[in-house]
């Protein structure tokens, strides 16, 4: 079995540039987080309160402009949350977002789409680049680089394809490899936006178990957004519904069949308030630093009529 | 043959012949980035945007007094170079902003360059000069063509450096600008700076379009940054395979365009374009014939 060492070097530590991690930190805290795009009527994220702890699998679901790019957006310090006032505050092992993102704490998974395909980058130059696009021009890739991408190309099961362009790749080859390259500078929280867009119903069988072997083998604390409920309940211990704020927070048991099959078949209003009220009935969402409203009503978003599966 | 005779017996052309070496290697480099980046309009932009930048320093040079005198070929190719590395950065940050789409501020950065130019040429001309100090303007026609064969030993040098800094600065930014390049809506989540990145490719173009403009004028200097790399990306699927053969095109083209201008008697930059032109319509006829055989190939295989 390939073995991906947690921690082994990377091109940050050895540049000096990533800080360790508190111990007893959370792997995200998001506590009261508020915000609102210049001239929106209403915020995209309310009062938003959720602790992930390390090696956690968490998925947030929701329907489009429900906030969920919103808060990835956030967590990964491509949006600035001014610090200190009424707008919350994010921690990511202690740190603000930029500063997890210079240390390269975080791995994301963007959707596959927004790639230049017609580049001819291939697998491995892909992965290489995610471990060593810092490394000083002079340098070559260190070895113990070039061993971390081969078993993290193993890792993911893309051996076979490792020297093939990406542009050649099927939507869920492609999808394995920018695992791949998300691992690669070897960071704590790996993020996946909707990360099943595009691919089969036996692509996302795969999918949930790649991402559960890369969760075993490297104990990476997983954040998952999705408006797709297979993908969020295939690969998350726990759920975290949002729509502008936190509606529920509960486990994927928590959805049970007759649950799943009502939310295949309402509107996302009623999806998510079914899910709201079956967690919180079921007790299921003590979860520590959860803000999900047991009663709150849950407003429909405006645009979104159905659940998009 | 005559250009064995213009080669070698004059010796007069191996100045031009190093100095479009030298561009084509330079445009070489950048034309898969641009052909990919979809920046092939920018080049445009970028350098109809010399004529404002001409007409900057026709003026200056006619406004300064002889010992400090702006009038020399250097002191007008620096100040075009400025120009459009500023018209590049407007038109980039226009769009960054998403103040206008990225082709409307090409488009009106293009014509308002060039209304500029030819308007600043005529104020230029209209300042009294003492004769001696030289004209302040030159003519449109080698701005419009280029003018490779009069290229002397100096200007060739300086093509040299200029194109010995552009291929030097991608081989150093080389890891960043090409993530940028291939993801860049996900390249700030891993901490390379998207912005800094088409910057920097921007001043690169705009650098290597205004040099390009020696050898086959505004009209054709974006043909030298989008033709090597249009055919390159059809005949290899390695990034190492793309850049050589896009350096590769580009001096065959060269080499093949001036053999045309002298024996046919033809203008070398449109003589350049059209070969460069030529091979791409080779390469794409091919790649088509390779695609349809090789799908005949897979039908056939699954019976």
């Amino acid at each position: 079995m390939t073995h991906v060492p947690v921690g082994a070097t990377t091109p940050q530590a050895a540049n000096g540039a990533a800080a360790p991690a508190g111990r007893g930190d959370a792997a995200v805290s998001y506590e009261r987080v508020t915000f609102a795009y210049p001239g929106a009527e209403k915020p995209a994220l309310e009062n938003v309160s959720l602790r992930v702890e390390p090696g956690e699998r968490l998925g947030i679901l929701g329907p489009n402009g429900g906030g969920k790019s919103t808060l990835l957006k956030l967590t990964l310090g491509l949006l600035p949350l001014p610090e200190g006032g009424e707008a919350g505050r994010i921690r990511i092992f202690g740190m603000s977002p930029r500063e997890a993102r210079a240390a390269g704490l975080i791995g994301y998974v963007p959707q596959r789409a927004e790639a230049e395909l017609g580049l001819p980058v291939s697998v491995r130059q892909m992965v290489m680049l995610g471990a060593a696009w810092r490394l000083a021009p002079w340098r070559r890739v260190p070895r113990d680089v070039r061993r971390r991408v081969d078993d993290l190309i193993g890792l993911v099961g893309a051996e076979s394809y490792a020297d093939r362009p990406v542009g050649k790749l099927s939507g869920g080859q492609l999808q394995r490899a920018m695992i791949a390259r998300a691992l690669a500078a070897g960071p704590r929280i790996l993020a996946l936006d909707e990360p099943t867009v595009g691919i089969d119903v036996a692509g996302q069988r795969h999918f949930a178990d790649l991402l559960a072997a890369v969760h075993r083998e490297l104990g990476v604390t997983i954040l998952i957004v999705s408006h797709d409920l297979r993908a969020i309940v295939a690969g998350c211990d726990r759920v975290a519904c949002l729509a502008r704020r936190l509606h529920s927070h509960t486990s994927p048991q928590g959805l049970t069949p007759q649950v799943l099959a009502e939310l295949f078949s309402h509107d996302v209003a009623g999806v998510l308030g079914e899910v709201h009220l079956h967690a919180h009935s079921a007790g299921q969402c003590d979860h520590y630093g959860c803000s999900a409203d047991t009663n709150a009503a849950v407003q429909p978003i405006q645009g979104e009529t159905r659940a998009d599966v | 043959m005559r250009t064995f005779d213009y080669l070698f017996d004059s010796g007069l052309y191996w100045p031009p012949v190093l100095a479009g070496l030298a561009i084509v290697l330079m445009c070489g480099v950048l034309s898969p980035l641009v052909v990919v980046k979809r920046l092939a309009f920018v080049g445009q932009g970028v350098s109809h945007s010399a004529f404002g930048g001409i007409g900057v320093a026709a003026l200056l040079a006619a406004l300064t007094p002889a010992p400090w005198g702006l009038s020399g070929a250097g002191a007008e190719f620096a100040v075009v170079v400025a120009f459009c590395i500023a018209a590049a950065m407007a038109m980039a940050a226009a769009a960054d902003r998403r103040a206008v789409q990225l082709d409307t501020a090409i488009g009106v950065s293009l014509v308002a360059s060039m209304a500029l130019g030819i308007v600043l040429v005529e104020i230029a001309k209209a300042v009294p000069r003492d004769v001696a100090e030289g004209p302040v303007f030159r003519g449109w026609e080698p701005v419009l063509f280029g003018s490779i064969l009069a290229v002397g030993k100096q200007d060739a040098q300086v093509a040299g450096a200029i194109a010995a800094a552009v291929i030097g600065t991608v081989w150093w930014l080389r890891r960043p600008l090409i993530f940028w390049a291939f993801d860049e809506a996900a390249s700030p989540a891993f901490g390379v700076r998207a912005a800094r990145m088409r910057s920097v490719l921007m001043v690169l173009l705009a650098v290597a379009v205004v040099t390009a403009m020696k050898l086959a004028g505004v009209i054709l200097a974006t043909a030298l940054l989008v033709l090597p790399g249009a055919a390159a990306l059809r005949l290899s699927d390695r990034l190492a395979g793309v850049m050589a053969w896009s350096c590769a095109l580009g001096v065959g083209g060269l080499l093949g365009g001036l053999v045309l201008s002298f024996e046919a008697d033809m203008p070398p930059g449109a003589s350049i374009v059209l070969v460069m032109t030529g091979v791409l319509g080779v390469v794409w006829a091919w790649a088509g014939v390779r695609g349809v055989l090789t799908m005949r190939g897979r039908e056939a295989a699954r019976g």
